[in-house]
């Protein structure tokens, strides 16, 4: 380490931006160090992708369990400042030395004057889609993502809100805050913060499976992507975990599922997805134990001592695994009031199963806002997206901006587990970067 | 017993919940406003197999209709094994009421995870309906505890 | 002294209040003939989370001198802390105060007020008798060392000596064998994305001996180990004696080994036959430059063979795959002519570089084949295509990838260390996702391939993950604070039966023989209560979880 750290306006805290589990792993071992903490996160709540999972692979564990805990820990610690609904627009500055400007959008409701109790939500006239439950349930123009989000506080969506799109004079849900909560006068917010170093956890979103329109999504209801069938299966989501098709109160008897998809678009094998599909096998036949169930795969993934078990267990399941060297070609039509698929077996022919239900497993892909934020963090990508780490070396979450690091899925695809080690990794080099202090 | 002192019946139930899933589950359900029998009292224990023989018969001695013990579903226990032990102690508590002369279904053992709040209420109601058909506990040696 | 407790019950706006007679509990409890030994104040406010409720309960705790509290509001899950915090301000030992939830478990889920009211009621005499069982709890705050041990020095062990060792740090870095660099520095070269050679580990191996804060023993191995977090007692033992280490940490970092063939049902071959493993494949070229068949020509077919050994260990080992194509561009730079023909059994290639090395390779006129199923008998080989149809053929030399498997010492070190080990013979994490690094010992950090099969980037990765935790928790000059609410043993009612040892998945319990009792480490334990009941004499007590606490409850709830 060289000296020039050790200057005298030399700042100790750290900006996180992204608060699914890698940023808030990083964010606590930090916190627990001393650190100052601003965890920036996008959405009106913390917690990443893996709360749309009602359970993990491959213990299949409660999902809520595991991350709730960690939530609470993130949300209760006094070296934590969480800034949800927020964004960074500007990091200026080098390692040590760094001025962040982040700007909080305007929430209508006060963090510290409500009380989650959610009676605003039934006075509001205005319902529409739940883009955080896949479109797959309703919300309100005020509202929580889901039932159980943290913070527990709700937020006005201000392009549906009629009092602030302008249609219409309403204070419904003011009025019926007896809290004084909502604010519907609130206004964007921005903050400029000191900081040391900088930890980018943004996740990632799986491949739009629009992109191939012979797979049907977008066409057929009865198609969906891996988190919409994570959503249709959570307990406590749209459906309450009953497993109908969409727009329907139709239980699937026969579903297939399609691994790989994106897979040659994008280039790579996102880890995730065997895994995943797996799972998703294994829930239907817990919900549904008369369900056919057929898994379209080529290659199976299953990189980690404990994932052959759980695919032993699928596969024992009598779910039906069907290789095809190339699932992702296959074509999914109209079948009378069902679906058909059509893939390649491995003979190389043509070959079809009936399903009333597909779910197309994804790959994993960079998240759409991770170019905006590599411009204004001053970041280099790598060719497929992700954020550059350790460019001449091998194992490092160093990124091309000395003083940044990168963690979990932002980094490329990964599970929970390599997501929490990048994430405790990122927190000890960024104790490394801030000094001497430690070591 | 006739009917109509069975339908009077308020039973006494008391659930042990565990701190990190089932109490979890418990505010969940709270929060979305379900109609939950106030049959069952909550005691939050760090984990379920904090729950020992000792607490359970105390418990029924004392004139506890039913005892719910819940904690997190298998492998998920915040204390890794736990729950596996509560599973245990429970089968064996199980043989121990009956010799008492206690029905055996007046306990029970079950998983509800932090995101299952509607099955918080279902597990929570039915089973009150289940001991209130099976009317006042037998034992009631009621001691100062 | 005569007890004063201070009941304050909460609005929560109209949450509460407006399910739950809140005047009627104000009447009703200091009414009650069970109070008249004690000092009852019984309030409401409107909200006592917010700010201005927070500064009233201190104001009152402070003003009236209250020996309990008794908060009827929340979720313990919600406000626990926020009041903890009020109390923390008084004199008032937080671990005489509790929250009761007459929110979430009378107004919210009882829509009859006058029964959510009843309760209410029952619920807040359950915790006003509670309270007054508990006991106060102080915290302790301990010295550290922040020295760290590290066994193994294979690039996981490098790694994180390398993160840790600074001034204010020693590492102790114990290797079993000659040198350090483990496996890695017998191989040819590294993945096309780790560099030239094995030059990024050699710097690695370099760094470390450049480093004044880390002292490596050769040769050596771990004798003896005691303590806990932040103050462990090792002893290594080295070819000439032993030397005694204090450290706050350990990391476990032992490596792997590689299943042997020939314990497969589905391959034989003997000595002189051409097949090789692939680590063999690694150090031929490494020392000769060139993989040659036994009669000393190039091979001009060679068959890889994926997963030897897979079924049998019931897991895939992650990292073949990708280094099986390494081998095969080996081979197809030495001479293009050489035919090769992967037989794998699904490619498992989850890093994003991976694909367009394979694909790559294709290009280079590598065979992939896909396989059900494969015997090999010496350098002949018969297969199961995925379409069912059977097929054989001989190769001049055959290369197998052998199932990677937990190093020889695994087993005895979990002995020493007293963690766990999984059912796949690696050391057990403390948490499959979200606490990998972890063992059931705090303190006790397990990396690289000792943790599961891996390669050197997830290696690193692990590596500096343990350092990450280790970085801070573990801060010169600083001290830690265990849990409070942990399990103890009294002493004169343990009959030293032992049976609670083994239930502690953390190891907080010992057995003094000398005194012929448990004894439980309040570090260590974190308070699940999962050994208490075990104890068939009643000696254990797991403190603000005692039974006389928990009966106070159950009363209430059954009177
Ligand atoms: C369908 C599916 C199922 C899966 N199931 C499992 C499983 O069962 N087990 C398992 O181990 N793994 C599973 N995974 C992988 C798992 O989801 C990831 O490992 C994990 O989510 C990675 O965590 P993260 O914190 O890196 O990213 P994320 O969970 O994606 O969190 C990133 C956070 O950053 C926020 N963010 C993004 N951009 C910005 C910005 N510009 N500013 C501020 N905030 C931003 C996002 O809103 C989000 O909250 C699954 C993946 C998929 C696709
Ligand atoms: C043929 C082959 C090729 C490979 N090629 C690549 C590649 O190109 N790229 C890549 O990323 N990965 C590759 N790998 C994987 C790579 O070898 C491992 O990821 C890496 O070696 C793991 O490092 P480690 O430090 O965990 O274990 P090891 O390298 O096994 O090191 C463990 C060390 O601990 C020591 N030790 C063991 N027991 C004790 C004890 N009781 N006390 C003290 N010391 C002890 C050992 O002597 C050894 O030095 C390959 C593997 C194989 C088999
Ligand atoms: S804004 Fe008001 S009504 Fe809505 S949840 Fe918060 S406190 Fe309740
Ligand atoms: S003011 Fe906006 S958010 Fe509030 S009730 Fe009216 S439309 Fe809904
Ligand atoms: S189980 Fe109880 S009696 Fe036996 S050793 Fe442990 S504390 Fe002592
Ligand atoms: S309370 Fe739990 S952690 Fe503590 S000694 Fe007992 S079993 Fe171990
Ligand atoms: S912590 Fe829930 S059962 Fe152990």
């Amino acid at each position: 380490m060289t000296e020039d750290y050790i200057t005298m306006n030399r700042s100790d805290n750290v900006l996180i931006i992204g608060a699914g589990l890698a940023g808030m792993k990083a964010g606590l071992l930090l916190a627990h160090a001393g650190k100052k903490v601003y965890l920036v996160e996008s959405l009106p709540l913390i917690g990443g992708k893996v709360i749309k999972n009602e359970e993990s692979f491959p213990n299949l564990e409660c999902s809520t369990c595991m991350v709730a805990p960690v939530q609470q820990d993130v949300l209760q610690n006094p070296n934590i400042e969480t800034l949800t609904h927020s964004a960074v627009e500007k990091i200026e500055g080098e390692a040590g030395n760094f001025r962040a400007v982040i700007k909080k959008s305007a929430r209508y409701v006060s963090m510290t004057d409500c009380i989650g109790c959610g009676m605003c939500f039934d006075p509001c006239p205005v319902s529409l889609k739940n883009a955080w439950e896949e479109d797959l349930g309703e919300r309100k123009a005020i509202y929580v993502p889901c039932a159980g989000a943290l913070p527990n506080v709700p937020v006005i969506d201000p392009d549906q809100c009629l009092q602030l799109n302008g249609q219409q004079e309403c204070s419904a849900c003011a009025d019926s805050c007896m809290f004084g909560a909502i604010k519907l006068d609130d206004k964007d917010e921005t903050i400029e913060v000191d900081i040391g170093a900088v930890i980018i956890s943004t996740g990632a979103e799986t491949f739009d499976a629009s992109k191939l329109p012979e797979l049907g999504y977008g066409k057929y209801p009865g198609v969906y992507t891996p988190f919409e069938f994570e959503r249709l299966f959570a307990s406590n989501g749209p459906t309450l975990g009953e497993l109908t098709i969409r727009d329907s109160e139709k239980t699937p008897g026969k579903i297939a599922i399609i691994h790989c998809v994106g897979r040659q678009q994008v280039g790579y094998c996102s880890s995730v997805c065997c895994m995943y599909s797996l799972k998703f096998a294994h829930f239907i036949k817990s919900k549904l134990p008369d369900a056919e169930i057929f898994n379209i795969h080529s290659d199976i993934c299953l990189p980690d001592k404990n994932y052959q078990k759980f695919f032993n267990k699928v596969k024992e399941s009598d779910t039906t695994l069907i290789y095809s060297p190339s699932p992702e070609e296959s074509k999914v039509s109209q079948n009378g009031s069902g679906l058909k698929v059509v893939y390649t077996g491995a003979d190389g022919k043509e070959q079809h199963v009936e399903a009333d239900m597909v779910i197309l497993s994804g790959a994993v892909i960079p998240h759409p806002e991770g170019s905006s934020v590599a411009t204004i963090a001053g970041l280099n990508l790598d060719s497929y997206g992700f954020f550059e780490a350790g460019k001449d070396d091998i194992g490092s979450v160093h990124t091309s901006r000395e003083g940044v690091f990168v963690a979990g899925s932002a980094e490329g695809p990964k599970d929970i587990q390599s997501s929490v080690i990048q994430a405790e990794s990122a927190a000890g080099q960024v104790m490394i970067c801030l000094g001497e202090v430690n070591r | 017993m006739d009917k109509k002192v069975k339908k009077e019946f308020d039973p006494k139930i008391v659930g042990f919940l565990c701190n990190w899933c089932t109490y979890a589950a418990a505010d969940l359900a709270g929060s979305s406003k379900m109609e939950i029998s106030p049959a069952l009292s909550v005691v939050r224990v760090m984990c379920s197999s904090r729950v020992d023989h000792n607490l359970v018969l105390t418990t029924f001695f004392n004139g506890a209709d039913g005892i719910l013990i819940a904690g997190c579903h298998p492998g998920d226990c915040h204390y890794g094994e736990g729950n596996y032990y509560a599973r245990r102690r429970y089968a064996l508590l199980k043989k121990v009421t009956e010799s008492l002369g206690l029905e055996s279904e007046r306990l029970q053992l079950t998983w509800i995870s932090a995101s299952e709040g509607n099955r918080y209420a279902e597990v929570v109601n039915s089973f009150t309906e289940k001991i209130a058909k099976l009317g006042p506990s037998p034992i009631n040696c009621r001691s100062d505890l | 002294m005569k007890a004063k407790v201070g009941v304050y019950v909460c609005e929560c706006g109209p949450n509460i209040a407006s399910k739950v007679d809140l005047d009627r509990i104000l009447e009703t409890l200091p009414a009650l003939d069970e109070y008249r030994e004690i000092e009852l104040v019984v309030k409401k406010y409107g909200l006592l989370c917010s700010a201005d409720g927070k500064n009233y309960l201190e104001e009152e705790i402070k003003s009236n001198g209250f020996t309990h509290l008794v908060l009827g509001a929340c979720s313990p899950r919600d406000h626990n802390k926020t009041f903890i915090g009020v109390c923390k301000k008084t004199d008032l030992n937080p671990y005489l105060y509790k929250i009761i939830n007459i929110r979430e478990h009378c107004a919210w889920i009882i829509p009859d007020k006058e029964k959510a009211t009843e309760k209410a009621i029952s619920y807040l005499r359950g915790g006003i008798n509670r309270v007054l069982y508990q006991s106060s709890l102080f915290e302790k705050q301990l010295d550290i060392d922040p020295d760290v041990v590290v066994i193994g020095g294979g690039i996981a062990g490098i790694e994180t000596a390398l993160s840790l060792a600074g001034e204010k740090r020693n590492i102790y870095l114990i290797e079993k064998s000659g040198k350090i660099g483990g496996k890695s520095s017998r191989f040819s070269s590294l993945l096309p994305r780790q560099g030239k050679g094995l030059a990024l580990i050699e710097e690695k191996i370099e760094k470390v001996s450049a480093n004044p804060f880390i002292k490596v023993f050769l040769e050596s191995s771990l004798e003896s180990i005691i303590g806990f977090l932040g103050n462990f007692e090792i002893v290594v033992k080295s070819k000439n004696g032993n030397t005694d280490i204090k450290a706050g940490a350990i990391v476990v970092a032992s490596g792997y080994g590689l299943i042997d063939p020939l314990s497969s049902e589905s391959h034989s071959y003997s000595e002189s036959d051409d097949v090789y493993t692939s680590l063999e494949i690694e150090e031929m070229l490494k020392e000769h430059g060139k993989i040659m068949t036994k009669s000393g020509k190039e091979p001009a077919s060679v068959a890889l063979v994926h997963c030897v050994g897979r079924e049998e260990k019931g897991y895939c080992s992650r990292i073949c795959c990708n280094y099986m194509i390494k081998i095969a561009r080996y081979l197809k730079d030495q001479s293009d002519a050489i035919k090769v023909t992967e037989f794998h059994k699904g490619l498992c290639m989850p890093d994003k570089g991976d694909q367009s090395f394979h694909k790559a390779m294709a290009e280079r006129g590598v065979e992939f084949r896909r396989i059900q199923k494969i015997t090999q008998d010496g350098t002949k080989i018969s297969f199961t295509g995925m379409d069912g149809s059977p097929g054989n053929a001989d190769f001049d030399m055959v290369i197998l990838a052998p199932a990677i498997v937990p190093s020889e010492d695994t087993d005895s070190l979990a002995e020493l260390l007293e963690i766990p080990v999984s059912e796949t013979g690696f050391f057990q994490e403390m948490h499959q996702t979200t606490d990998p690094v972890a063992t059931s010992i705090d303190g006790i950090f397990v990396v690289g391939a000792a943790h599961s099969p891996k390669g050197i980037t997830d290696s690193i990765f692990f590596a500096q993950a343990a350092a990450g935790r280790i970085l801070t928790h573990l801060i010169p000059g600083e001290k830690i604070v265990p849990e409070v609410k942990v399990t103890e043993v009294l002493e004169a009612f343990c009959t030293g039966c032992q049976n609670c040892l083994d239930v502690c998945v953390y190891g907080a319990i010992s057995y003094d023989e000398s005194k012929g009792v448990s004894v439980v480490n309040e570090v260590v334990c974190r308070g699940c209560g999962n050994c208490f009941g075990s104890c068939p004499s009643g000696a254990l007590r797991t403190k603000h979880f005692t039974n006389p606490q928990l009966y106070q409850e159950v009363r209430e709830a059954i009177r």
